[in-house]
């Protein structure tokens, strides 16, 4: 008896111990993280407290950090080294886990925290390449003395930060996924990059652009998404002169036509076996890929401002986080007083403003990434057809540790051009946008050193400086805009392009045929560029860089015309602006596409409405002043309209298998609306008669008024914009609790204040460059990425509501400034 | 009464020099394996001496600063209220030190002679 209740016991016992020391699946080891002396009741706001006094080993003098009201770092140094030093020590006490995971990310490690449900996401990530790509870049950086110097010191800071840290001390994050901080390392700096490209500069279309092609012919996909598409302003405007005498430019050598033939692979086979991305639970932001993303940036010259100085304005559109993908930081040392954003894992300001310039970005959206089909001599995949003769492949063993479970070796076949994302013969762990058998040539594996351009930027202080730093700025091409004190202003769309033949690239390409390979790239000085345009502004909103007067050709897949329209329209009607009139321009929210088409809708619409709920969405409708307000019903019932439209006029010429295909962008869509009420796309090919705008549109209202209803039930409350599009700021691990909903958020992703569910101007600036120069900003976010400080994200609301606040941007550390609430003094150690 | 403090204060030092949660399971094992007169008593004094512990702190954390952070893990937990993350807390420890309490007495009972 004696026996029985011991052994019961003392088993009851071990299994509570067991139980409570470890995680069961995605539940926490609750002893650990509930232990008030070392768990999550450790996280609260008691970290938020500045230390007057740091010794953080490595600095070679004292550093000093003045902390704002808004918790916003202002880092004091001797010299560079120990600039970045207290720059990574700094970030990585604000945002360690995010530097971290985001690292553990990119480079496919995250089964080691999560167990094996993150096994399909990390071979897709070593599939693509991307650690591979981080460690082309580490070995640019440490070429480079400079890079190498700034790196190794924010390295060596993170690293510091790190060593100060008990359990007690470590980010909740790491308590509730019970794991430990790794050292940090160069390679991290570089898979953030990696990262970044990943997210801004691998979006193609190419595999199911292929098989359309196969479908319906090159001369239709011509039309539908053509190089210059209607109704978008490029870039640069088109009546800017060359100022370089441009290359020969490659030229296409063989007919248009399925190239794939050639090696017996039927394009129609490359879909064949569709897949669901990557199970989206794990995919963080900052690291999805998309044709949402998109960021507005226009420079104002003081000919049309009311001071007479440039303004300078940006806000980048990635996808929403908390914590936030940005934390905002001053920076400076002998030689470089910069003040702006940058990402918690890498160093120096990445967009921001000097004493003398500021610059901001918009993303490129260029093609630079192609694929080629392969022909394998055999099934060992050991050698391929190249030119005619048999080229050897080589593998690369990834070995990916997995909590809880065995390590998966996934050996990729590397070509002379990149690896083979997709085998053929696999069971398919990629998104279906990657062609089976395929390899990738993309510009991110290239070495490259993007941190040496970002020193330079952070330093310039003339146009000519600013130009010079761009030339090592290669992979995301960014539209970089900028404006300086002397009153220059300009816009470089800016990285590095392969030279190549007019729409190279758009369709997957032939392995085998040498002449399909990248020759050359555009040189720098002659990448689309305009210095002071007699219309006295520039702006970006990621469409198309340059007219057919440009020599060369850089990529298709651009944004719409909607939000490069309307800022283009507003700041050609602009005098006497001022930084007040900027902000509130960053906030609108007028759809251009509305206003063109919604007029010529309702006419045909007028006396087609059946039942209450159509007359009240067409009344809706016609009261709508375009302008997407959380608090109307209008927007919802034109987004569902408009989708309705698209699906029916493009349907059915998407025939067969093609339910991937893209639809053709929006402005072939009002174009047609506009000039070709009759055009033969209209037509239902699926019906005996001839179809027209107006039937087409009769349905299409119809189906969406009925779709809704269905949706969202009766006409009302629940069909406001601000609850339909549900904009929210997820955790990055999707942790409940620690993210919150923004109901209140007026605007979609196609107007200026880009406001969509998940995607969202991610951090606005406006910057006037007077003699002092001023600034605000703000992000959807806030400081600190402890979800138990108050700075986690006390700017949400101000962001939403479009208030930004007024920089501060100290001259030196002694300066009085009222915003001041807190000073830190560090000093090496041994 | 004496037993629940002496075992509180024992465990608040480990804890304070130590990250480990699981004093509060070692020592009411060890107290139910060296002194405890009944295995009730073992339980009890292990229950109230963690669950008082980590009440207590977890408490004082909670109107100190921690109330936010606290807020955010009873909506990961699916609890309503931010306080019951006090409540939970300070019951699993008295739960765990409880029941480790007893498995000490239990086996101290198989050493010692019967009907002692």
């Amino acid at each position: 008896m004696r026996w029985v209740r011991a052994i019961v016991s003392l088993v009851l016992a071990a299994a509570l111990f067991w139980g409570l020391d470890n995680r069961h699946g995605t539940f926490p080891a609750l002893g650990k993280l509930l232990n008030p002396f070392a768990g999550f009741w450790q996280n609260g706001s008691r970290s938020d407290a500045v230390p007057e006094n740091l010794v953080v080993p490595g600095l070679l003098g004292e550093v000093r950090v003045v902390w704002d009201a808004r918790h916003v770092p202002h880092i004091f140094a001797q010299n560079d080294h120990d600039l970045y030093l207290a720059q990574g020590y700094v970030a990585a006490s604000l945002r360690l886990w995010q530097m971290e995971f985001g690292s553990l990310y990119t480079a496919g490690r995250i089964s080691e925290v999560v167990g094996p449900v993150g096994l399909k996401q990390d071979i897709f990530t070593r599939r693509f390449g991307l650690p591979w790509a981080a460690e082309n870049a580490v070995r640019a950086f440490r070429n480079d003395p400079k890079t190498r110097e700034v790196v190794d010191a924010f390295t060596a800071g993170v690293n510091a930060y790190i060593r100060t840290l008990d359990r007690k001390g470590l980010p909740v994050e790491y308590k509730i996924l019970d794991y430990k901080p790794q050292p940090w390392t160069d390679l991290k700096c570089a898979l953030l990059l990696k990262a970044i490209s990943y997210s801004l500069a691998s979006y193609n279309q190419d595999a199911i652009m292929t098989q359309a092609r196969a479908a319906l012919g090159e001369e239709t996909l011509d039309r539908l998404f053509p190089f210059f598409p209607p109704l978008v302003p490029p870039v640069i405007p088109p009546e800017t002169p060359l100022d370089f005498t441009p290359l020969p430019v490659p030229a296409r050598e063989k007919p248009a036509g399925p190239a794939l033939g050639a090696t017996g692979t039927p394009s129609g086979s490359l879909l064949s076996d569709f897949d669901a991305p990557p199970s989206g639970a794990f995919l963080i932001p900052g690291f999805r890929t998309g044709p949402g993303i998109g960021s507005n940036n226009w420079a104002v010259s003081g000919k049309l401002t009311r001071s007479g100085f440039p303004i300078l304005c940006n806000d980048m559109h990635l996808e929403l986080s908390l914590p936030a993908i940005w934390y905002e930081i001053q920076l400076s040392a002998p030689g470089v007083n910069v003040r702006g954003v940058s990402f918690p894992g890498a160093p120096l300001v990445i967009a921001g403003y000097n004493e003398s310039v500021a610059w901001g970005f918009t993303n490129g959206t260029d093609d630079v990434l192609d694929w080629y089909d392969i022909t394998f001599r055999d099934d060992a995949r050991a050698e391929y057809l190249h030119g005619g003769e048999w080229r050897k492949t080589s593998i690369r063993e990834e070995r990916i540790k997995v909590r809880g479970g065995a390590t998966v070796v996934d050996r990729v076949i590397y070509t002379g051009y990149g690896p083979v994302v997709r085998p053929k013969d696999e069971p398919s762990i990629a998104p279906a946008s990657i062609p089976a058998g395929a390899a990738l040539r993309w510009l991110a594996h290239d070495a490259s050193d993007e941190f040496s351009a970002l020193y330079a930027l952070n330093r310039a202080g003339t146009y000519a400086e600013y130009v010079a730093a761009l030339e090592t700025w290669d992979c995301p091409s960014q539209n970089i805009v900028y404006a300086d004190r002397d009153g220059t202003i300009a816009i470089w769309h800016s990285g590095k392009f392969p030279l190549r033949w007019k729409g190279q690239g758009r369709y997957v390409l032939d392995g085998a045929d040498p002449r399909d390979e990248w020759r050359g790239w555009i040189p720098h000085e002659q990448v689309p560029h305009v210095e002071n345009p007699e219309r006295g502004f520039v702006s970006s909103a990621n469409q198309l860089p340059a007219g057919p007067g440009y020599p060369y050709y850089v990529g298709w897949d651009y944004a719409s015309f909607e939000r490069a329209a309307r800022i283009n329209e507003l700041l050609a009607a602009a005098r006497d602006v001022t930084p007040a009139d900027m902000i509130r321009m960053q906030g609108d929210v007028l759809d251009v596409r509305a206003r063109a088409v919604l007029p010529r809708l309702l006419d045909i619409l007028r006396n087609e409405t059946a039942g209450e709920t159509e007359k009240k969405c067409f009344e809706e409708l016609r009261a709508w002043n375009f302008e997407w307000r959380a608090a109307l019903i209008a927007p919802t019932v034109f987004d569902e309209l408009w989708t309705e439209i698209t699906r029916s006029t493009w349907r059915d010429e998407k025939k067969g298998n093609m339910e991937g295909m893209p639809w053709p962008a929006s402005e072939m869509m009002v174009d047609l609306i506009m000039n070709s009420p009759e055009a033969e796309y209209f037509d239902d090919r699926t019906t005996a008669e001839r179809e027209t705008l107006t039937e087409i549109l009769k349905r299409a209202f119809h189906a969406a008024v009925a779709n809704i209803e269905k949706r969202l039930g009766r006409f009302g409350e629940a069909w406001k914009w601000g609850g339909v599009k549900d904009t929210s700021l997820g955790h990055l691990c999707q942790i409940p609790g620690f993210g919150r909903k923004l109901p209140e958020a007026d605007g979609v992703g196609h107007v200026i204040n880009a406001i969509d569910t998940k995607w969202a101007p991610s951090w606005r600036m406006v910057v006037e460059l007077g003699p002092e120069v001023r600034a605000w900003g703000n992000y959807p976010g806030g400081q600190s990425g402890n979800p138990g400080s108050r700075f986690y994200d006390d700017f949400v609301d101000d962001w939403a509501a479009g208030k930004p606040y007024e920089l501060v941007f100290l001259r030196s550390a002694d300066e009085p400034n009222p915003a001041v609430v807190g000073r830190t003094v560090m000093r090496g150690g041994k | 009464m004496t037993a629940v403090l002496i075992c509180l204060l024992v465990m608040l030092a480990l804890q304070l020099l130590t990250p480990y949660w699981w004093w509060v399971m070692i020592v009411p094992f060890a107290y139910g394996a060296a002194a405890a007169k009944s295995g009730w008593k073992a339980f009890r004094t292990g229950f109230f001496a963690a669950g008082l512990l980590w009440l207590g702190t977890s408490l004082f954390l909670y109107l100190t600063g921690s109330g936010l952070i606290a807020t955010r893990m009873a909506r990961m937990f699916g609890l309503g209220r931010s306080w019951l993350m006090v409540f939970v807390t300070a019951l699993v420890a008295a739960v765990a030190a409880g029941a480790s309490g007893y498995a000490g007495y239990a086996v101290r009972a198989l050493v010692k002679k019967p009907g002692k």
